[in-house]
């Protein structure tokens, strides 16, 4: 699509031209690096309990991907929830505040390739952030052997754990940058993204108490439920729908307020 | 001096909610031509410029540029248009040789042509200078002067230029008035200005908003001859502009709606 190139390197080097990417990413790798030290020092305090219990079964089903990759995955999860907001707060609201959205509607370019390019540029600061979070199985596959000999780590189940959390900051970006195409105050996108998103990833806390059905729609729509399936190394279809239908949802209405915002 | 009309704005109305800030206005520009839109602050010509361009969808009434509607074709509209809004339009973060070069990339100018391109268009502008700077520290006078070299890339027909001048210095103004002189011809420039001695040396046609309504639109020479009939004037006088100005919008709309 014409112009969606363009786009996607501005937004690229004004990511990582402005502090906003270098401070996500160094926040993402600060963190995983305490949830994975604290997942390894768990594993540990565990490990040392199951031998002085004399128990050879427990050390012998203790599994670090499970307890250490998972657990960390997990931990990152609501921090891509929390930190997608200020990923895509800037990407439109910012070009209104500063009057440079004439300039994108005036060029020859649709809309679509603007929100596109721009969503583009969002997932690769996601991707470099999870490529960050992967580094720590591959650090734990360097210092650990599995019981029976071999890698501790299983790959499969990591990288399921990748795909997922993937799959929520992408669904989580396609929801701030409609918020963003949504208002011309970045502070203000940021922030009703990150109530909408809280919302979806704490839905089942609010149905805790209530009948069966609510539950289940409640559980159906929270982000947080369809996550875990992937942490234990299963990829199923509904869940894959879930996010990939949030992501176009989000697309598409903000593609919808960009046109609208013409008619004002 | 009959030319195909680059140019034609046939009963376009826009409202904002309540407010009509374009009023029945109809007008036609020739190819080559450049026309000078004057009138008090809200008159509605920033309106009409976001109209032309395609920013804005007009309420009613029809929109063409180079033959194509505003409104039907836009694509075709926005490739033959370089437009300079009222506030330029930079990216603090950007060096200003770095946006020229996203602005071209935007236009779909090949890449082996752009950076050519660039420099051609900031030499004209007169930011050539500082494409190492970042626009966030730029003077209000280059920062106009870097959205003029924007609007310039890639040598569109049609320039549609907001309040080119505005925040330039004495000098600075008279390379603009020179540089849109220059254009003259071959592209069709539609500019607006408070400052009427812009529009005596540097435009063919004066078109006066008042209140969204179109109050004249005449060449200089039809001008004199309808508001001041027999005074000789000198291009160089403002004064007769000055006071065809305050006659036409003392007069309110005129009756034969245009020339």
């Amino acid at each position: 699509m014409r112009g969606l190139g363009a786009i996607f390197r501005k937004e690229m080097s004004l990511y990582f031209t402005t502090p906003v990417a270098w401070v996500v990413l160094v926040v993402v790798a600060f963190f995983s690096a305490q949830f994975f030290t604290g997942a390894i020092d768990a594993w540990r305090f565990l490990a040392a309990r199951a031998a002085a219990a004399q128990s050879t079964g427990t050390l012998e089903r203790m599994n670090l991907t499970d307890l250490v990759a998972a657990r960390l995955f997990g931990s990152v999860a609501l921090f891509l929830v929390v930190t997608a907001p200020f990923l895509s707060m800037r990407l439109l609201a910012e070009e209104k505040r500063t009057r440079t959205f004439e300039l994108l509607l005036t060029a020859p370019v649709r809309p679509a390739a603007i929100v596109l390019g721009k969503y583009l540029a969002s997932l690769v600061v996601l991707a470099a952030a999870l490529a960050i979070v992967g580094a720590y199985p591959a650090i734990l596959s360097l210092v650990a052997e599995g019981t029976r000999g071999g890698g501790a780590v299983e790959w499969p189940t990591v990288a399921t754990g990748l795909l997922g959390l993937f799959l929520l900051g992408a669904a989580a970006l396609a929801v701030g940058l409609f918020f963003s195409a949504a208002t011309d105050t970045p502070v203000v996108a940021a922030l009703a993204s990150l109530v909408a998103l809280l919302a979806l990833w704490t839905a089942t806390q609010f149905t805790v108490g209530a009948g069966e059905p609510a539950r289940e729609l409640a559980a159906a729509v929270s982000a947080a439920e369809h996550l875990a399936p992937f942490l234990q190394g299963r990829i199923v279809l509904s869940d894959v729908l879930y996010y990939v239908s949030l992501t176009v949802l989000g697309l598409w209405l903000a593609d919808r307020a960009v046109e609208a915002h013409r008619w004002a | 001096m009959l030319r195909a009309p680059m140019i034609e704005v046939r009963h376009l109305t826009k409202r904002y909610r309540d407010l009509t800030a374009v009023d029945d206005l109809s007008f036609t520009v020739g190819k080559g031509e450049i026309v000078g839109l004057l009138g008090p602050n809200g008159a509605g010509k920033s309106t009409t410029m976001r109209v032309l361009t395609g920013y804005l969808p007009a309420t009613s009434g029809e929109v063409r540029v180079a033959g194509y509607d505003v409104f039907e074709q836009p694509l075709e509209v926005k490739r033959r248009v370089g437009y300079l809004p009222e506030t330029p339009p930079l990216y603090d973060a950007m060096t200003v040789g770095g946006y020229l070069r996203f602005v071209a990339d935007l236009k779909g100018l090949p890449r082996a042509r752009a950076a050519a391109e660039v420099d051609r268009a900031a030499g004209l502008a007169g930011c050539g200078g500082v494409l190492g700077r970042l626009s966030g520290n730029l003077s209000k006078g280059y920062r106009q002067r870097v959205g003029i070299a924007q609007a310039l890339l890639g040598d569109p027909e049609v320039l549609v230029l907001d309040e080119p001048t505005v925040g330039l210095d004495p000098l600075q103004i008279r390379e603009v008035r020179d540089l849109v002189r220059s254009l003259a011809g071959r592209h069709t420039v539609v500019l607006s200005t408070h400052v009427l001695p812009e529009v005596a040396l540097t435009c063919q046609k004066v078109l006066v908003l008042q209140a969204g309504r179109l109050v004249g639109f005449d060449t200089l020479d039809g001008l004199v001859a309808r508001h001041l009939p027999g005074r000789r004037v000198a291009l160089e006088d403002v004064a007769f502009l000055e006071e065809i100005y305050a006659r036409m919008l003392g007069a309110g709309p005129a009756p034969e709606g245009r020339a």
